[in-house]
């Protein structure tokens, strides 16, 4: 069995790096097929072709797009991230901060999230049909219809400026004491929990309540297990697939995806920096962000392979 | 009235309530208000509290945290790249320029003890002595000649380099004295010195991120797109600046920018969402300065091409805006109805004579008719890169549609928008920040061969006068010739003008010294080294 | 929505499930009764809306619920109530459009690979977690400058963007089912790739990926409006119920109907797309069977 998994992990990480490279090179071809280049966006208004022609030269931005791709490529092969276009800077300097930023957030978020979605999406299955069952389903789907700066601005308004208990910003720069990351992090904590809650809510459900119905479930309950222990030995490790899968899914999103916490907070995290990159065509940085988060989102998800596999006897 | 600003008060509602009650129909009741200016007087409410603690002697002490609207990672501390509102306030609080305007909208001298000319081609700047950059150099001639200098060099990307084009050659007089030439005479030299582009970097600067000028503070902290923070500069060569340290970053989110004023986070929040100002009722503690400099956003025709070539079309479009109701209702009163020429009634050539064209569509359906275009769809583009234009052109749309004309109205990316189709599509929308002189503002757009001739109006006529203004330091001449170019431009060109945008910034009351700026908000973007708080 | 007392809903279930055959629980009945009323609504409201969607009639802005604006006015002072009544032509058809191929594609592909495993699922497993890599709003954007805007191409767009979601859970489901001794028993009957999806793993697999097509749809639901704001989609005036918050937003401190009343639309339609999921009769799986 141990061996299966490690073959697999090595597997998966040479396609992985395949993976990188695809994706490396979808986004080049978006970013060229975008209007617009980095010289004509920094110029702005007042670019004309002759101030843009000599920027671009000024900036080494004449050699054909694909090859300055291939040498950033081959930069980072040896570990150098590039520098930035638009403002001349590493681009290591740049996200250096700012992604461990995101990870603090995205980790703090995780674990408050999960435990919560876990509970609540198995409790949900084992009471199915009850009004506790009805109540969590409802809060959960109407929580996560409520748009995400909706909720941020909410919050805000009642925390920050009415109630006056929290700082309507996220300043982690003044972070020094356990009761500052309480109040810097609370409210995008909460804002984020909202938003990948659901998905692991939902779908923990609907896992369970499928596997609920399996006859070797029902065989079970034929012997006489409660129903707790139902659900706990039995249901819940042959619904570990699909649920691991959605708590990967779910939180790939607060790597990549949490551009409106971070504008409402102005909490600097990478996905901004992102949103910056493409709106600049400054593709070395697009390039290490799109990285940053496929390299992230593939982490989640072979865990999750690994985990579903080790879940279920066959697939062992 | 009470110094409250506000667009429109629920004390209102009574009048309206009786007007209703006599049989007025709501839109009956919409055309009454806009035609006795009733919105407009409450919108135009007084905003001169900021004013009013100008007597007040400066303190001393305390740390500035302020919010701007935009960043990105592209910020620069490099004045020739300066683009956004962010970048400006960044470079007046570390840099300084040679001349800078006042409240008034006259030039004074800041870094230069004089300049002049007998000619108005050559130029003498006199230095003021004793003047050191943050590092402890001495401010030289040669670092004036290197800061103008490097505008011509295509390599900087300067914002300015059309501008900057003009000043053919330098040179170092003495170690104070540097001589400007011109290619041809402009009387606005030292106005256009006044640009935040042309403030003054160190002889021979590559690294631009450390901000070393001659300005109010020193560099701490500066991380593009997150933050930066200034230190009080103690030999700075002017009174001030009253704060110890100036914190500046940029909250994109109008309300998030405005939660964080009122719950305390920061002391001053730049450009305020018109439709936010009723969170300020009734509060009390925060104080909002209101300044209309003359930028707008116009609707472009390009008369070369499509329906812009029909001249009843352009006609019939002049008359189709509801200027008065964009004022009201997409700009909440902040703003003061356009006559569609691009001087704004806050500059001294101002035409005041130039009326706007009245809300017409009996007569703009005359002229479509003309122009055979009623029944036909007609692609109108807007985006949120040109502000409050998606309101302006939904208006416009819905006025079209009441007598026939589709208008299809186009919301487009703001990313890419001034590169894809700005200039470019046959009609879109526009905006434009204020310059300075209004020589700059007709040859960047109405002249023929202007850069940006938003509607490709040529007219020999204009490009002549505009020569002719140009040369003259005839004042009583000049404004002759401005009064009849801005008519030439309002009845000829393509370009609508519905209105001038004010800008709203609102701070904590505790912060004194805010005045009302002609260059732009945040006091022209130089508000760090002139506020001070009252504790 | 008007709540139908408790037992009129058990006899129009009973009524009901004497017509179709399957058995649908009040709850469920109630969210069917609110999706078709919005569809009704989404059909009919050029007819019905009392004002023209871009017109401006209040001088007022955020303006209260009142006897002439029964939904107060927006951000501009157009009439709240037509924008909404016109938004749920949007909101309910784009998204129930695009939930419905990216369930499909999703689902059928990650079905197809876990049956037939190999370098097949690799391949298709990778390249949808590369699609997934890529950043929407870069996605959008590209989708924009390269094939413009209109509302086919926003419904494909947001179909795209949530098929590999769709996808890798739908693929999780069957590849535990595919490890039964029913599917080896079928695969040594020698039937065909399309018979094993349809016939043994689907059926298997129907509730928990009924359950991902609802939250698909809020998501999608939600996506919509900022696709929208990229320029992708639904043209002004016109707006849908995301992008009538979004446009509000503004009001929000001063609890003005023009985003209050807009959310509770999105979330009734949610909410009630879901229950019905919820309360599907479970035995449409046997059915299938037969």
């Amino acid at each position: 069995m141990n061996k299966r998994i490690l073959s697999l992990a090595a597997n998966r990480l040479a396609i992985a790096l395949i993976t990188l490279v695809i994706v490396s090179f979808a986004v080049f071809f978006a970013t060229t097929l975008l209007p617009g280049d980095t010289a004509t966006i920094l110029l702005g208004q007042s670019a004309t072709p002759e101030a843009v022609a000599g920027l671009r030269t000024a900036m080494h931005l004449d050699d054909p797009a694909i090859l300055r791709f291939l040498h950033w490529l081959m930069g980072l092969a040896q570990g150098d991230l590039g520098t930035s276009y638009a403002n001349n800077m590493p681009v290591a300097a740049l996200i250096g901060g700012r992604f461990v930023n995101t990870l603090k957030l995205a980790a703090i978020t995780a674990a408050i999230a999960v435990p919560l979605a876990l509970t609540l999406g198995i409790t949900a299955a084992m009471w199915r049909g009850s009004v506790y069952d009805r109540a969590v389903t409802i809060l959960t789907i109407g929580i996560i219809s409520v748009p995400e700066f909706m909720i941020a601005t909410s919050a805000v308004l009642i925390f920050a400026v009415y109630l006056k208990w929290l700082p309507a910003l996220s300043f982690t720069n003044e972070v020094s004491t356990f009761y500052d990351i309480l109040r810097v992090y609370a409210m995008p904590v909460l804002t984020l929990t909202f938003v990948v809650s659901a998905q692991m809510i939902r779908m923990t459900r609907a896992a369970v309540v499928e596997t609920l119905s399996t006859p070797y479930v029902e065989m079970a309950l034929l012997k006489g297990a409660s129903r707790p222990r139902l659900v706990l030995r039995h249901a819940l490790p042959n619904a570990l697939g699909p649920i691991v899968n959605a708590v990967a899914l779910s939180l790939s999103y607060l790597l990549g995806g949490v551009i409106i916490v971070e504008t409402i907070f102005n909490y600097p995290g990478i996905a901004k920096l992102m949103v910056d990159a493409v709106a600049t065509r400054d593709l070395p940085l697009i390039q290490t962000c799109a990285m940053i988060f496929c390299l992230g989102y593939l982490t989640l998800i072979t865990l999750a392979d690994i985990l579903a596999i080790l879940s279920n006897p066959r697939l062992r | 009235m009470s110094d409250k600003i506000t667009n429109w008060t629920r004390s209102d509602d009574a009048m309206v309530e009786g007007a209703i009650r006599r049989g007025a129909s709501r839109r009956d009741l919409m055309k009454m208000l806009l035609a006795s200016g009733v919105a407009l007087s409450a919108g135009g409410a007084v905003f001169g509290r900021a004013t009013s603690a100008l007597a007040a002697t400066p303190k001393s002490g305390g740390a500035l945290k302020a919010a701007g609207w935009s960043s990105s990672t592209a910020d620069t501390l490099d004045p020739a790249k300066a683009s956004l509102s962010t970048d400006y306030v960044r470079c007046c609080a570390f840099y300084n320029r040679l001349t800078i305007i006042d409240k008034d909208g006259v030039t004074h001298m800041e870094l230069a003890e004089s300049i002049e000319s007998k000619d108005a081609q050559t130029w003498t700047v006199k230095l003021k002595t004793g003047v050191t950059f943050h590092d402890g150099k001495d401010l030289t001639a040669d670092d004036v000649i290197f800061s103008l200098q490097r505008h011509l060099d295509k390599a900087t990307g300067s914002k300015v380099a059309k501008i900057a084009a003009q000043m053919q050659s330098f040179k170092a007089v003495d170690k104070t004295t540097v001589e400007i030439t011109l290619v041809a005479p402009n009387a606005d030299l030292p106005t256009i010195l006044a640009m935040h582009h042309f403030m003054i970097v160190q002889n021979g600067t590559t690294d631009f991120s450390k901000g070393i000028g001659t300005g109010a503070f020193k560099r701490e902290v500066f991380e593009p797109g997150v933050r930066s923070v200034g230190l009080r500069n103690t030999s700075y060569f002017k009174d001030g600046p009253h704060v110890d340290s100036f914190e500046y970053f940029a909250i994109s989110d109008d309300n998030a920018r405005v939660n964080a004023l009122l719950s305390g986070d920061i002391h001053l929040a730049a450009t305020i969402n018109p439709r936010s100002l009723r969170m300020f009722e009734g509060v009390d503690g925060f104080t909002l300065s209101k300044t209309t400099s003359g930028n707008y956003t116009n609707l472009n025709i390009r008369l070369d091409q499509g329906f812009g070539a029909k001249k009843e079309f352009v006609e019939g479009m002049k008359y189709l805006v509801n200027r008065e109701q964009i004022v009201a209702s997409a700009l909440r009163g902040l703003g003061v109805v356009g006559n569609d020429q691009p001087i704004s009634p806050a500059n001294f050539f101002h035409n005041a004579d130039l009326k706007p064209k009245a809300f017409d569509p009996d007569k703009a359906k005359f002229l479509f008719d003309k122009a055979g275009v009623l029944g036909e769809t007609i692609p109108v583009i807007a985006s949120e890169a040109a502000n409050a234009s998606v309101d302006m052109a939904m208006m416009i749309q819905a006025a079209g549609a009441e007598i026939g004309l589709k208008l299809d109205v186009q919301r487009v990316p703001s990313d890419g928008y001034w590169d894809n189709y700005w200039l470019k599509a046959p009609i879109h929308f526009g905006n434009i920040n204020p310059r300075p002189t209004l020589d700059i503002l007709f040859s960047l757009l109405y002249s023929s061969d202007a850069p940006w001739n938003e509607s490709q109006y040529k007219s020999p006529k204009f490009d002549k006068m505009l020569l002719e203004a140009r040369a003259s330091l005839d004042q009583d001449k000049r404004r002759q010739l401005y009064a009849e170019m801005q008519v030439m431009v309002a009845d000829e060109a393509g370009t609508i003008i519905p209105a001038y945008l004010s800008n709203v910034d609102a701070t904590t009351s505790k912060l004194k010294g805010l005045e009302p700026s002609p260059l732009g908000g945040q006091m022209g973007y130089a508000f760090a080294e002139n506020v001070w708080f009252d504790a | 929505m008007k709540r139908p007392p408790a037992n009129t809903i058990a006899v129009l279930g009973t009524k009901f499930r004497g017509r179709v055959g399957y058995r649908v629980n009040p709850v469920g009945l109630i969210g069917l009764a609110i999706i078709v009323a919005w569809t009704v609504v989404a059909l009919t409201a050029p007819l019905i809306i009392p004002h023209s969607v871009g017109e401006i009639v209040d001088f007022d802005y955020f303006g209260p619920m009142s006897r002439t604006l029964w939904l107060g006015s927006d951000y501009l002072g157009r009439d709240m109530l037509s924008r909404i009544l016109m938004g749920a032509r949007y909101t309910v058809g784009i998204s129930l459009a695009a939930v419905a191929i990216a369930c499909t594609c999703g689902v059928v592909l990650g079905m197809t690979a876990a049956v037939t495993g190999g370098w097949v699922d690799t391949i298709l497993s990778r390249l949808l977690d590369a699609l997934n890599s890529i950043p929407s709003k870069l996605f959008g954007l590209v989708v924009v400058a390269a094939v413009g805007s209109s509302i086919p191409v926003l419904i494909l767009t947001l179909s795209v963007i949530y098929i590999p979601g769709a996808y890798r859970f739908a693929r999780a489901l069957a590849v535990n089912v595919n490890t039964m001794d029913f599917v080896l028993v079928a695969r040594i009957r020698g039937e065909s790739l399309f018979y094993l999806i349809r016939a043994e793993i689907l059926p298997n697999i129907l509730g928990p990926v009924l359950a991902d097509f609802g939250l698909r749809f809020v998501f999608i639901v939600l996506l919509l409006s900022g696709l929208s704001f990229l320029g992708l989609g639904v043209q002004p005036p016109y707006a849908d119920w995301g992008a009538l918050v979004r446009e509000n937003i503004g009001g929000l401190p001063y609890g003005a109907p023009a985003v209050i009343v807009p959310s509770l639309a999105i979330a009734s339609l949610t909410i009630s797309v879901n229950l019905f999921i919820d309360n599907l009769p479970a035995k449409i799986r046997d059915k299938e069977e037969h």
